[in-house]
């Protein structure tokens, strides 16, 4: 079970959340040609990075807003939180 | 029309659990709340307006986790940012909140009949509460509210006391019964009087 600091409401149980999939993700520019091959990496790749990872997770049954994690895939460690329009 | 609430047919006046040894003072007092005004705030991200400003019942909208603004009749809980539940036993304030909150500025949704209200008194209602909540209720103090899971639903708590303590929670109307009865089920044990 994983403690998660939500940048709202504070310290909370993993089961108040829902994972949102890789935060570091950037979609194709708006209005701008974009390869076929572009589309389908930015809508189907994606790392599985061992160590340090950030991530998208939302409080679904706290404040309902969208956070970036930075957690550790291998031991589960959570390094930061963030609000989802804030960077590292 | 006749007013229906959410746990009509649930929710019977006595005493039940364990509590033969029990002095009455001890048991857990459950009541449904009827008759409550609820409405959803949310104010809009390209709003410009003062929350200084703005005064419902003569209660500021407060955008510090996880504080409820009160008085007597009126409680504002902050759900997220920008975003508030007021609760109040004042019917005329349904007239007001249309005029006091501007269209542009802010969405408002009456709620008032889509939320079961369930209310908890006693010194063991925190127990009760962390049977089916991961929240840690050691750091949950008066007149601070929260929105957690109990047993898998989505619920708001409004610790409205602390001695003893009493804790309003807010659910939707569909899982109301539900709730109920994980409720009702883990007060078992302490011994619970439904009034």
């Amino acid at each position: 079970m994983l403690h998660i600091k939500c940048p709202h409401c504070g310290l909370r149980s993993q089961n108040e959340f829902s994972y949102g999939g890789d935060a570091t993700v950037k979609r194709p520019e708006l209005n701008k040609e974009v390869s076929d091959q572009d589309w389908d990496n930015f809508v189907y790749l994606r790392k599985s990075p061992r160590g340090k990872h950030l991530e998208l997770w939302q409080h679904i049954s706290g404040c309902r807003q969208w956070i970036k994690v930075e957690r550790d895939t291998l031991t589960h460690e959570i390094f930061t939180t963030l609000k989802a329009n804030e960077e590292i | 029309m006749t007013l229906v609430s959410p746990l009509q047919h649930v929710h019977k006046k006595g005493i039940f659990g364990d509590c033969e040894d029990n002095n009455a003072k001890n048991l857990i007092k459950i009541s449904e709340v009827k008759n409550l005004l609820i409405f959803q705030i949310v104010q809009y991200k390209k709003s410009n307006i003062s929350l200084k400003d703005i005064k419902i019942d003569e209660l500021n909208l407060n955008n510090e986790a996880p504080k409820v603004t009160f008085n007597n009749e009126t409680r504002i809980l902050w759900i997220s940012p920008n975003n508030w539940l007021l609760t109040s036993k004042k019917q005329e304030l349904r007239a007001n909140i249309n005029q006091i909150f501007n269209e542009t500025d802010f969405a408002i949704t009456d709620l008032s009949h889509s939320r079961a209200v369930i209310e908890l008194e006693g010194e063991n209602t925190k127990e009760v509460l962390k049977k089916g909540c991961p929240f840690n209720f050691n750091e949950l103090n008066k007149n601070t509210c929260i929105n957690s899971v109990f047993n898998g639903i989505t619920i708001t708590i409004d610790m409205m006391d602390d001695s003893p303590n009493k804790v309003r929670l807010y659910v939707l109307r569909s899982f109301g019964e539900s709730l109920y009865h994980s409720i009702t089920d883990a007060c078992l044990e302490f011994g619970y009087k439904n009034i």
